[in-house]
């Protein structure tokens, strides 16, 4: 490595210099699973967060509309979520801070202040959406949202201010594997698996060919499934965790487990959306979906779905919140690390704080424009999302910040065929969305 | 199987004794990293200039067909979309 190599500044978490906690084992094997135990969280935490409302929203809608044709869709995007990811977790390690300081230390301020206002502003936008689905969940469970939404975000900072980054880790990875219920959900639509299996392996086109309407959700789809927030995130995540170089395999492979999870619901959500579909229901929204299909398959489905709803929205709200906070606070130059106590990072938690409550506010206020608010969130993740990427690409070919964990040519080829993919297809989204009468419809 | 404070010459001995210790990131040493303050701003080459300078090209074009979509909202090509 060319660069130069510091002590990584102790300043944040107290750490006794002369000895460290370890748990000593006989065999390899033992040593290399509780290795992984204790280096996964990060990985698994950013792709089911990603799998938000607006994904539930999104993948269920396709299912709905298209059945099982755009599962490949999907299978495809688990290797471009893995890659663009696992650019984070090298540079998170490498460099032990987040992405927002990264952009300002090596792009200067006027690019480091586009990526944070850019950030922050669309981050705020989505946790609206997050808290509007868990307005709408709650409502068809028969519960007032007056009282659940703000119980909803006063157990969301609850989580985050205990001063544990473990504590923190642990109940959201709790909350992550509660997706799996998802498994069972599509167990229980009775789909049939050899015609899954093939249209997610073998791509097919929809009946009616391409149109306007299949191309903006295929766009939707790739949208939903590697956002901005999610470079900003999992590199804090790793910063915060003080993941070391040795980490590097497991943190890839708690990555790729991740982004198996998280594709894998997504084709589940797919499959609900299909059945409601097939028992001749029109898609609205997911929790009118959960109604619907718990007309056919019984109180607990739909009670599960809707509760997976809001499990969704509350583990994208958390990971949003705190990859706004820890950017904020990188960016400042504050004390910004989940080991901190309140007293010692107020900052980072106040603005944790600030954008759940605000959020969970907005949704409360009677007749908030969220129609508008959905529009704007498409608009600027359309805008970020290849300006974050390519970020991200400069910095993971900085040979001199990197050195020997730089990309390498194979790298490179495969994350500019992303980058061009997302660019153009983020292009086509925000310029449907700016101006809809540019694309007429094709069928 | 037992959790413990170790210093460095216990670890030592116990990497000689063929035994592993599994370490939390959170409790182990902090490590040495890339000094990216020292580095300062990233040097331009050509490519991340091209880079950058297509990338403000995209930021232009998304504001002006985010202005379309304004003015075409309040009526001023005389429709509303």
């Amino acid at each position: 490595m060319t660069n130069k190599l510091i002590p990584l500044a102790a300043v944040d978490v107290e750490v006794e210099a002369t000895s460290v906690r370890g748990t000593v084992v006989k065999s390899k094997w033992l040593h290399s699973l509780l290795t992984f135990l204790v280096v996964f969280g990060p990985g698994l935490i950013v792709m089911v967060a990603d799998n938000d409302a607006g994904a539930v929203s999104t993948y269920s809608q396709a299912g709905a509309q298209y059945g099982n044709h755009l599962l490949w869709i999907v299978a495809l995007l688990l290797p471009a979520t893995y890659f663009i990811q696992e650019m984070v977790v090298r540079l998170g390690i490498a460099t032990g801070k987040g992405h927002a300081a990264m952009i300002y230390q090596r792009f200067g301020k006027w690019w480091g202040l586009f990526s944070l206002v850019d950030l922050e502003l669309v981050n705020f936008l989505t946790l609206v959406t997050e808290f509007a689905a868990i307005d709408l969940a709650l409502n068809k469970m028969g519960v007032d949202p007056r009282l659940g939404v703000p119980l909803a975000a006063a157990a969301l900072i609850l989580i985050t201010v205990s001063g544990s980054y473990r504590r923190w880790e642990r109940t959201v990875v709790f909350l992550c594997l509660l997706d799996l219920a998802w498994f069972y959900i599509a167990f229980m639509m009775r789909p049939e698996w050899g015609a899954v299996a093939r249209s997610s392996v073998l791509p097919s086109m929809p009946p009616g060919g391409i149109t306007a309407d299949l191309t903006f959700l295929v766009i939707a789809i790739v949208g939903t499934t590697v956002a901005p927030w999610q470079l900003f995130f999992q590199q804090s995540c790793i910063a915060d965790k003080k993941l070391r170089f040795a980490d590097l395999r497991w943190a890839r492979l708690d990555t790729f487990l991740g982004a198996c999870v998280t594709v894998t619901a997504a084709a589940c959500m797919m499959i609900a959306g299909a059945a409601s579909h097939t028992h001749g229901f029109h898609f609205t929204d997911p929790a009118q979906m959960a109604v619907d299909i718990g007309s056919f398959a019984g109180p607990l489905i739909k009670n599960l779905i809707l509760l997976m709803m809001i499990n969704a929205a509350v583990l994208g709200t958390t990971a949003i919140s705190l990859s706004s906070a820890w950017a904020y606070g990188e960016v400042q130059g504050w004390p910004h690390s989940l080991q901190l106590p309140f007293s010692k990072a107020k900052g980072f938690y106040f603005v944790y704080a600030l954008c759940v409550a605000a959020a969970a506010g907005l949704v409360l206020i009677p007749r908030a424009p969220l129609q508008l608010i959905i529009l704007g969130v498409q608009v600027l993740a359309g805008v970020i999302l290849p300006s974050a990427i390519i970020f991200l690409q400069l910095l993971l070919n900085d040979r001199e910040l990197l050195g020997d964990y730089a990309n390498k040519p194979w790298n490179n080829v495969v994350n500019w065929t992303i980058i061009v993919v997302l660019f153009a297809l983020s292009l086509i989204l925000a310029a449907q969305v700016a101006a809809p009468n540019l694309f007429p419809t094709i069928s | 199987m037992a959790t413990m404070l170790l210093n460095k010459m216990e670890l030592e001995e116990l990497r000689n004794d063929h035994r592993w210790v599994v370490i939390h990131p959170l409790d182990d040493a902090p490590e040495t990293k890339v000094d990216t303050a020292a580095l300062g701003p990233m040097k331009m080459t050509l490519s991340v200039r091209l880079s950058l300078m297509s990338l403000r090209a995209y930021l232009i074009l998304m504001l002006l067909l985010v202005f379309y979509r304004v003015f075409c909202q309040a009526g001023f090509f005389g429709l509303h979309v």
